[in-house]
């Protein structure tokens, strides 16, 4: 098997791109559906038909020089190690089932060919940061997702609306892009190379500052990426773009891709204590924030975006414990879930005609058993159910955190244990005001689609099942991803039985909690909470509000000032001034040129005064 | 040397200055080229004097090529005058007041 068919994950769903970008106009529309599915299904079998290869060390390959000057030396080669090559098998299963479904989502739709072209584009540019060897080449499929995400958060550009949100995700995800991009010159300062390998082994010959500096710098782009604090601001609002996307890019690749660096480059980030620290109170802080926002929220989509940026801020949490297989385990079963729970979201907001408020929904658990069903599935893995996939991988997570055993990382713990209380009452909140009672309102729904009805079940089962990946020893499983990862995996988490046990019952008695705690509201019909409090949370603790007092006012007042005094005074004035001098002067040198051949002779004559007065003053 | 140099300057200067008197005074286009003659003259008298006062040669042939500039620059100007006399019909310095800024 050679090395070299390891691009062909990479060709396809750029070939599907540029397929549908040049002839996409021309073909049927059943058919450029067909082949933005076909490239990403091709490119799923080619990861699995090359399987075999990511054993071990894994495999490098190279495929071109891409930059040469002197030393600095970057060429377009891929790394399938455990690592990536799970992830790349993630990415391509859930987005072929995405893809499918888009093509049923986007049946009636106007410009399909834009959206599939776009959707193939960012598989290949997320495959891009999976496959990189080579932070530079990460950097590109990093700006190739953020891209793409831009362009399909505002797809329905015609309302003002939907633009302003691709911009938003585009400018707040920049600024995370300029921390990873200060890093990336810096490492390449520092070991003289971009190769992640490289920079992997030579880490620990950096100074402990140094290190600390750089994992802060990575910190902030992963940061901007997965949405977490304090630049989170953008993911809810990203909810404008067609639910395929929200599934695809916003809950199951794209901002994973944060944690995904960190976890690339764990070798180098595990080296500082302080930066891991970090890590883990962004990841704590961001899902303990998330999670009381999703609490209130009112929109079903933005419920599940907050609850995106909660549980990203779980597998942040894991890296910053130390547990890369723990992070990549909620990783993937997240990526199963949530893309279930958007889809079905999808197939809902499609039901109820275009509605996406919670509170006027209800009932439609009669309405359509099969969507509440699968719905259901993924609510159960996202509340933790027990035995679901959600379950073992949370579970996980705050084993290996409260196994550190110091007082921040029990702290953090208990902020895990408080989000994963809030993460069921939320998601039970969802269930129960969208299919349980009786509709709140009346609505002219449409019928679904076949290809959004059968990608469901598939996604269904990985969910559930999902904890089979990695089942702990604890329940007689042999934690296979761990195993797989290898030395990838981080460090080993080290916990009595009996620690395990009492985390797990703590975890299930959260879970029915929560449950029991939703349920109760709903006997009771008690109305939803209104009030100061609740408004706080609807408005994500009024986060965007800070940034525009804090950020965007002073830098509009600054950019106010510059524009009237440094542009249009300064430096207008400067200019025009000086024009306004020469003229001035040459209307008052004009006079001196009367014409006429007296004046000139007189200045002659007393030129020569001058001249013999200034002898005769130098000879006396 | 029978005219001592300080006379010959004397007058030079005299000469000079009733040239340029001329030329400020007159507002006859005519003769204020005579004043600008004489204050040639007045130079080229300098010259001569300063030549046998140091006894070079290098005076003589300046007033010779002098005399020879001063002749052309004659004929242009009177061409130029009896020019300017056909245009305007006066020879008043004052009333070419074409290059006015």
């Amino acid at each position: 098997m050679s090395a070299g068919l390891l691009f062909l994950i990479l060709a396809f769903p750029l070939l599907g791109a540029l397929g549908n970008l040049l002839l996409g106009e021309l073909l049927l529309r059943r058919v450029r559906a067909a082949v933005a599915v076909a490239a990403v299904a091709a490119s799923a079998l080619t990861c699995l038909l090359l399987w075999p290869l990511a054993a071990g060390e894994g495999t490098r390959a190279t495929l071109f020089t891409w930059l040469e000057s002197g030393t600095f030396q970057v060429s377009v080669d891929i790394l399938f190690d455990p690592l990536s090559a799970s992830m790349t098998l993630m990415v391509t299963l859930v987005s072929t089932l995405i893809h499918l479904y888009a093509a049923g989502y986007m049946e009636d739709e106007v410009d399909t060919t834009r959206f599939f072209v776009l959707l193939n584009l960012f598989v290949f540019a997320m495959l891009c940061i999976v496959l990189a060897d080579n932070l530079l080449l990460l950097f590109l499929g990093w700006e190739g997702v953020g891209f793409c995400s831009y362009a399909l958060i505002g797809f329905w550009y015609a309302e003002e609306k939907n633009a302003a949100a691709g911009r938003k995700a585009f400018l707040v995800t920049r600024v995370g892009d300029v921390f990873f991009g200060i890093a990336l010159l810096w490492l390449f300062a520092l070991c003289g190379t971009l190769s992640i390998s490289a920079i992997n082994a030579q880490a620990s010959l950096l100074g402990s500052g140094t290190l600390l500096a750089l994992t802060l710098l990575l910190l902030g782009g992963a940061c901007g990426k997965s949405a977490q604090l304090p630049l989170m601001t953008w993911l809810p609002d990203a909810m404008a773009g067609p639910t395929p996307v929200s599934a695809l890019i916003h809950a199951a690749t794209m901002v994973t891709a944060g944690v995904y660096l960190l976890c690339r480059l764990f070798p180098l980030v595990s080296l500082s204590p302080t930066g891991m620290m970090a890590i883990a109170a962004v990841g704590a802080l961001s899902a303990l924030y998330a999670a009381s926002c999703a609490l209130a929220q009112r929109e079903i989509k933005r419920v599940l975006a907050f609850s995106t940026m909660s549980q990203v801020g779980f597998m942040m949490l894991a890296v910053g414990a130390g547990a890369v297989s723990a992070a990549m385990f909620h990783l993937f079963t997240h990526a199963f879930f949530k893309a279930l729970l958007f889809m079905a979201a999808g197939c809902v907001i499609h039901l109820t005609g275009g509605e996406n408020d919670i509170t006027r929904m209800g009932g439609l658990r009669k309405q359509s058993p099969f969507v509440f069903w699968l719905f259901l599935a993924g609510a159960l893995c996202l509340a933790g159910a027990p035995l679901t996939g959600g379950f073992f991988s949370k579970d996980e997570i705050l084993l290996a955190d409260f196994a550190r055993a110091t007082l921040f990382y029990r702290g953090i713990w208990l902020l895990g244990t408080c989000t994963a209380l809030l993460t069921a009452i939320y998601t039970f909140r969802l269930v129960y005001m969208v299919f349980a009672g009786e509709p709140r309102s009346h609505f002219h729904g449409h019928a679904l689609p076949g290809p959004m009805r059968w990608t469901l079940p598939p996604l269904a089962l990985l969910a559930l099942g999902g904890g089979l990946l990695n089942l702990p020893p604890l329940y007689g499983g042999k934690e296979h991803l761990h195993q797989f990862l290898g030395p990838l995996a981080g460090t080993r988490i080290h916990a009595s039985h009996a620690v395990e046990w009492a985390l797990a019952v703590l975890a299930v008695a959260l879970f029915f909690l929560g449950w029991a705690l939703v349920h109760w509201r709903h006997r009771r019909a008690a109305p939803e909470p209104v009030g100061a409090l609740p408004a706080f949370l609807l408005s994500g603790w009024r986060a965007d509000r800070l940034v525009e007092r804090g950020i965007l006012r002073p830098f509009q007042v600054l950019a106010g000032w510059c524009w009237q005094w440094g542009d249009g005074r300064l430096i207008d004035g400067t200019l025009e001034g000086a024009g306004r001098l020469c003229l001035s002067g040459g209307e008052r040198l004009r006079r001196l040129a009367t014409g006429r051949l007296s004046t000139y002779l007189t200045a002659l004559a007393w030129g020569l005064v001058v001249m013999l007065g200034y002898f005769a003053w130098r000879i006396l | 040397m029978i005219v001592p140099m300080s006379h010959i300057l004397a007058f030079s200067a005299a000469l000079f200055v009733m040239g340029l008197a001329c030329v400020l005074a007159q507002r006859n286009l005519i003769m204020i080229l005579i004043g600008v003659e004489i204050m040639l003259n007045a130079v080229g008298l300098t010259l001569v004097g300063a030549s046998a006062l140091w006894q070079k040669v290098d005076g003589q042939i300046f007033v010779i090529f002098l005399m020879a500039m001063t002749s052309a620059e004659v004929s242009i100007s009177l061409a130029m005058v009896v020019y300017l006399r056909r245009r305007k019909g006066t020879l008043e310095a004052d009333a070419f007041d074409g290059m006015k800024g």
